[in-house]
């Protein structure tokens, strides 16, 4: 099922990402606690606070879908053990370099 | 081909509105994303890496050209320019935005198309042969039949929530080019000792997590009997099929689990209790409506062989070469059927971009009776073609960059979209085939038949277990790693591969099949001995050897 991703434990620095409801394309939450397509935009979480951040996600069902957290390192980098899937879904694919947010026309 | 009626029209068109009112009420939050997905996916909008996913259906794989024409319209208009056949014989959007989903459906029922049956648990799009109605080989058009289990399966009431998705095949040739064995239901159009067209009913075939070839539980069904028997075969799995486990909920674990000739017990039983005012028995008159829909086009008289053909191949190599790879027998004198690979080198297998639709269309509407054709290997086919305008079509598609000549060689594989696009992918496929296409692609002439498959998880959509060499993506922490099988088919000797053993690096794939391809080089005794027949005569262990003989 989508969405069901690893648990990671509160230390772990994270990001919180879902896809718009309108559009589908990758979001991720930031920290005026709006949406934005590019993870360089992302606000990032540990502990409680990230917690905290799933739920109002979870709740702003108009602006995101299926929203969960995913690992970053300390820089706000994508980390962890979904390093691929991640990094596919905040650029775009890998044999298109000319498609998604890694061409600029997302 | 089926024309919609007034009722056909009127549901479409309904359907569009009930979806239009479902997508402002989940934009204005008065649905929330949990009681709005299994609304969407009975329109076949999934929610994948990058953005929604619209899975347009394509009943039995045909097409017209208006229809191909609006598909690269809608390629354009609401997508990024291009489109993905799949290996459903259906095609899918990457790039579609919610709100533009009803827009695209009402531009869809303009040329009688939708996206219905192509998710959730009901009897999705039926799938055929795609020469049709055109090859040399069939004893009988299976689309009429195709078409008749379409206006019976859709919506139907009874079966609109079955335990799990439910995928049927039909195939009226004796070699199987449906994959019939490998469908919950396969239906195999054949003779009885009376000379009378019916269906041996082939069930609870599959890949995905678990595998199984489907077990014959009838060899042979009448016409007329034929919708109750399959009734009689969905009411057992509707009742029995698990709900409580969607790993084991497809019919092929009922299957096994209670045994063929239990559930076959069931089945007849089941069958032999339906009362008379109950029986559908397809009336003939009601099998000659649907089969007119489908009679053959106006073929002209014309010899067997053509001189221009002959010519034409004489002087030009490529496509003397394309000749040889890509055309299918047809059933009358003159004519071919044509394969136009989708699977050129440096493009992910079964994209078309929507001029290359365009091109496609217009051949189609002048050189073949307007009849295309999607295959399940994921390449689209020109059902009709004179042979003396053959070299006109390969001009043609040449130019559009659709000139490849591999059709069921190495470089022709089938592939899922993986992990650069599907959210329940374990790794990426599409690299992985465009760089396996590179290296077999020189080679295809010379290695002669072979089907790769790969998948990007276990759910098999790139039907990895069935191919000669089968190629799956798995995750091994966070590293994508290609576990490979060999002697996998998917035709009447249908057979599940097995692994070969620990799965491969991403950049030692290519390398280890170039070695498997040279083994069977070495082992194969005349050009005609093709890779699955000596992988069968020599046993696995021989490339195996090759597979993992990297020093
Ligand atoms: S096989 Fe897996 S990765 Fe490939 S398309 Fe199907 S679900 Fe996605």
């Amino acid at each position: 099922m989508s969405s069901v991703r690893p648990k990671l434990k509160p230390a772990i620095p994270k990001v919180v990402t879902g896809w718009n409801t309108q559009t589908g394309r990758t979001v991720y939450l930031t920290a005026q606690e709006d949406w934005s397509e590019d993870i360089a935009d992302a606000a990032v979480f540990t502990g409680d606070a990230a917690d905290h951040a799933l739920t109002f996600a979870e709740e702003d069902q108009t602006r995101v879908n299926d929203p969960y957290v995913t690992e970053v390192d300390e820089n706000g980098q994508i980390a962890g053990r979904e390093v691929l899937r991640e990094t596919i879904r905040a650029k775009g694919p890998t044999i298109h370099p000319d498609l998604g947010k890694q061409a600029g026309n997302a | 081909m089926y024309r919609y009626d007034e009722f056909d029209q009127g549901f479409v068109r309904d359907r569009v509105a009930q979806f239009r009112d479902q997508v402002s009420r989940r934009l204005s939050g008065e649905l929330d994303e949990a009681h709005f997905k299994p609304l969407r996916l009975q329109n076949g909008v999934y929610l994948q890496l990058h953005a929604y996913m619209l899975r347009v259906a394509i009943p039995y794989g045909q097409l017209s050209s208006v229809q191909l024409r609006t598909l690269a319209d809608i390629a354009d208009k609401y997508d990024k320019g291009y489109g993905h056949f799949t290996t459903r014989q259906n095609i899918q959007y990457n790039w579609i935005a919610l709100k533009d989903i009803p827009d695209v459906l009402e531009q869809l029922a303009t040329v009688e198309m939708h996206a219905i049956q192509t998710s959730g648990n009901c009897i999705r799009n039926v799938t055929s042969d795609q020469f049709a109605g055109a090859a040399a080989d069939e004893i009988e058009d299976p689309r009429p039949w195709c078409e008749i289990l379409r206006q019976w399966s859709m919506v139907h009431p009874e079966f609109a929530a079955l335990p799990r998705k439910f995928k049927i095949a039909v195939t009226a040739a004796e070699h199987d080019r449906a994959a019939v064995r490998v469908h919950d239901i396969g239906l195999h159009m054949k003779k009885n000792a009376a000379g009378e067209i019916g269906f041996e009913v082939i069930v609870g075939g599959g890949l995905g997590r678990t595998p199984y070839i489907g077990v014959t539980i009838k060899d042979w069904v009448s016409q007329a009997e034929l919708l109750d028997y399959l009734e009689a075969i969905m009411r057992v799995y509707n009742l029995h099929g698990r709900r409580d486990n969607k790993y084991k909920a497809r019919i092929k674990i009922l299957v096994n689990e209670l045994t063929p000739e239990e559930f076959t017990r069931q089945v007849e039983a089941e069958y032999a209790a339906q009362r008379d005012h109950e029986k559908i028995a397809l009336p003939q008159d009601e099998i000659d409506r649907i089969a007119a829909y489908f009679a053959p086009p106006a073929f002209e008289t014309l010899p067997e062989t053509s001189a221009a053909f002959e010519e034409a191949k004489a002087k030009d190599e490529a496509f003397a070469i394309w000749a040889e790879m890509n055309l299918q027998p047809h059933k009358v004198p003159g004519y071919t059927s044509v394969t136009i690979s989708l699977k050129p080198l440096g493009i992910a297998p079964g994209d078309a971009t929507s001029d290359q639709m365009r091109v496609m269309a217009d051949i189609a509407k002048a050189y073949s009776f307007d009849d295309i054709r999607v295959t399940h290997i994921q390449n689209l086919v020109l059902a009709h073609v004179k042979l003396d305008d053959l070299y006109n079509v390969f001009l043609a598609l040449d130019d559009a960059g659709l000139g490849a000549a591999n059709v069921d060689h190495g470089s022709d594989l089938i592939c899922c979209p993986g992990l650069d696009y599907c959210n329940l992918a374990n790794a990426r496929s599409i690299p992985v085939a465009m760089d396996i296409q590179n290296m077999l692609a020189p080679r295809d002439k010379e290695l002669g038949k072979l089907h790769i498959n790969i998948s990007g998880c276990i759910n098999a959509c790139g039907h990895h277990h069935v191919g000669h060499i089968g190629i799956l993506g798995v995750d091994k922490k966070g590293e994508e790693f290609y576990q490979i099988t060999f002697g996998g088919r998917a035709d009447e000797k249908a057979t599940i591969g097995d692994i070969a053993g620990p799965g491969l690096k991403q950049e030692d794939v290519t390398p280890a099949l170039a070695r498997v391809v040279d083994r069977y080089m070495a082992l194969r005794k005349s050009p005609d001995d093709a890779f699955i027949d000596v992988l069968e005569r020599e046993g696995h262990d021989p490339f195996k050897e090759a597979l993992y003989a990297a020093d």
